[in-house]
């Protein structure tokens, strides 16, 4: 009897229910239509960096991703071809490429290049064909870079013989051509000037007219021994110039300010019992805040022929005091070796450092807290630059 | 055009001995184009290779640790269908070169070694291999490995890369 009466009043609870079962179990209303549209990039910020994929497994499929370290996210990305080189303008409107296409994909007449694409929208807005001479190199600021009024762009060439290209990015023409006496690389200074390193371990510099044509070039002192130890050609962005590390870790900063560069006293990176055990080395092998004076610079343990190692650890160094202000190990962070390193320029600066797996880190520039990691960002990131 | 490319490379390189303070190494690299063989090149060994001795001893030519291979950057061609001294099929060797200094553990040697790219195919893809003893910046092209060292064939994509002993690196 008991049971009985439990049996009823089961049944009873159960038809009691059974609108709100079969409310549930009713569809949800269907979804809206979707309209396709282009993801349009919002306001740039201080914190997105343009990576280069230098793809070393299909090396005619370089790419440049553009990617925002706030959100963690890619915004984009900017084809360039083959063994391709980029940069920046000076007021990072936008993306100079030079590159190279064959007619039939991997194979067929070659095409060597310039392309410019916006960076409002990462649509490509013009180009103009070079001679097939363009630099054919690892990543380097040197390889195509801009005046500093962006009236002129400058692109490496070399055969292998060496020289470079005047361009008019505004009127989309080659200007002309100046032999660099087998010096190597573009690096710009003021509105006219054209610095290029030598195996002597001088600079050569040209001076330009407003037509693109050589005015006076002179040579510098050396200022380092390619045999003994020679500068990596990864040259960094300092205040006035640029900062060359040299393989056994000597920084030579040099203030390209001037009518011609002025080379200042070398001071290494390294104290007396860290000398021949750490030494720096990447692909692209630090990075300045130039406000902060700080100097981020990838260190590994390591001898000759190790120049191309990435980084264990980030070193951290005040440029004005040529002190170390911190040592920052990477694998406790989750990081394989360091291979390019970028910092933005703002207050709340991030360190941006790739890996020889691939991995690009975001790392707070002030303390060295880790605070993401992508995964898998493409093959071969060797490069980052911010404006 | 492979004429043309030669002879902007020897005036290239004539600039540069008359400005380079140390230009011996730059010289022979500039003797050295298209892996010519010449059976002795003297030059500095006082700072020969230092591939792991065991490793490299027991290392084949599919191996990045094999002797030969101490100053390559790039995919080694015994992978790709052809061997340390041929390119694969279909492709065209390159006319230009870098060298690097390699000691031999099997007979205590050093040897010029002539890393010739192979070009006209897309990427091998198989078997990176990057070293870097003795290898110098851009500056002295005739050691360099980061250069595309097809640049001046008349297909230049880059495939793989060759190891072609030039003969005994002399004291």
């Amino acid at each position: 009897m008991v049971s009985s009466a439990r049996c009823l009043a089961a049944l009873r609870l159960l038809l009691a229910l059974l609108p709100a079962a079969a409310a549930a179990a009713a569809p949800p209303p269907p979804l809206a239509a979707e309209h396709l549209s282009v993801q349009q990039l919002p306001p740039r910020s201080p914190h997105w960096v343009w990576v280069f994929d230098e793809a070393f497994a299909n090396e005619i499929d370089m790419r440049v991703h553009l990617y925002d370290g706030d959100n963690y996210r890619r915004l984009g990305q900017i084809d360039a071809g083959y063994y391709s080189s980029f940069n920046l303008s000076p007021d990072a409107a936008t993306t100079v490429v030079a590159t190279t296409y064959f007619a039939r994909g991997s194979r067929g007449a070659r095409t060597d290049l310039v392309e410019f694409t916006d960076n409002r929208t990462l649509e490509v807005r013009g180009e103009i064909v070079l001679p097939p001479k363009r630099v054919q190199t690892l990543p380097t600021l040197f390889n195509v870079a801009y005046s500093s009024d962006a009236r002129l762009l400058y692109v490496s060439y070399v055969t292998p013989a060496a020289s470079f290209g005047v361009l008019d990015p505004a009127n989309r023409t080659v200007l002309g051509e100046i032999d660099t006496a087998g010096c190597v690389l573009v690096i710009p200074s003021g509105p006219n000037r054209v610095s290029s390193l030598c195996e002597s371990g001088r600079l050569l510099t040209v001076t330009l007219d407003a037509a693109g044509h050589e005015t006076g070039r002179a040579m510098s002192d050396p200022f380092f021994d390619a045999d003994r130890d020679p500068v990596f050609v990864q040259g960094i962005r300092t205040v006035k110039g640029y900062a060359f590390l040299s393989f056994l870790g000597q920084v030579h900063e040099i203030d390209f300010s001037g009518e011609q560069p002025r080379i200042g006293a070398p001071w290494s990176l390294l104290a007396a019992p860290e000398q021949g055990v750490w030494r720096p080395g990447a692909q692209q092998v630090g990075a300045v805040h130039r406000g902060l004076g700080r100097l981020y610079v990838p260190m590994h343990k390591g001898g000759e022929g190790t120049h191309k190692d990435g980084g264990t650890e980030i070193w951290v160094y005040d440029l004005a005091s040529h002190q170390r202000l911190a040592r920052w190990p990477m694998q406790t962070r989750g990081l394989t070796h360091i291979i390019a390193l970028e910092v933005s320029q703002d207050e709340a600066p991030l360190l941006f450092a790739a890996t020889d797996t691939a991995q690009l880190a975001v790392i707070d520039a002030r303390s060295g807290r880790l605070r993401h990691v992508e995964q898998h960002f493409g093959q071969t990131p060797w490069q980052i630059l911010v404006p | 055009m492979r004429s043309l490319d030669r002879l902007f490379e020897q005036s290239a390189r004539q600039l540069a001995r008359r400005t380079s303070r140390r230009s011996l190494i730059g010289t022979l690299g500039g003797l050295l184009t298209g892996a010519a063989l010449l059976p002795l090149l003297p030059i500095d060994r006082g700072s020969r290779a230092h591939a792991a001795e065991p490793a490299a001893r027991a290392a084949g030519p599919e191996s990045c640790q094999y002797w030969k291979y101490c100053a390559i950057d790039g995919y080694l061609c015994s992978c790709c269908g052809g061997s340390a001294t041929a390119c694969p099929p279909g492709t065209a060797a390159s006319p230009i070169a870098w060298v690097g200094t390699c000691h031999n553990p099997a007979d205590g040697r050093d040897y010029m070694v002539s890393y010739n790219d192979c070009c006209g195919k897309t990427t091998c893809g198989t078997c990176d291999c990057t070293r870097a003893e003795r290898e110098k910046p851009m500056y002295r092209p005739s050691r360099n490995n980061d250069l595309n060292w097809c640049m001046a064939n008349a297909d230049a994509n880059y495939h793989c890369t060759v190891s072609v002993i030039v003969g005994v690196a002399e004291k």
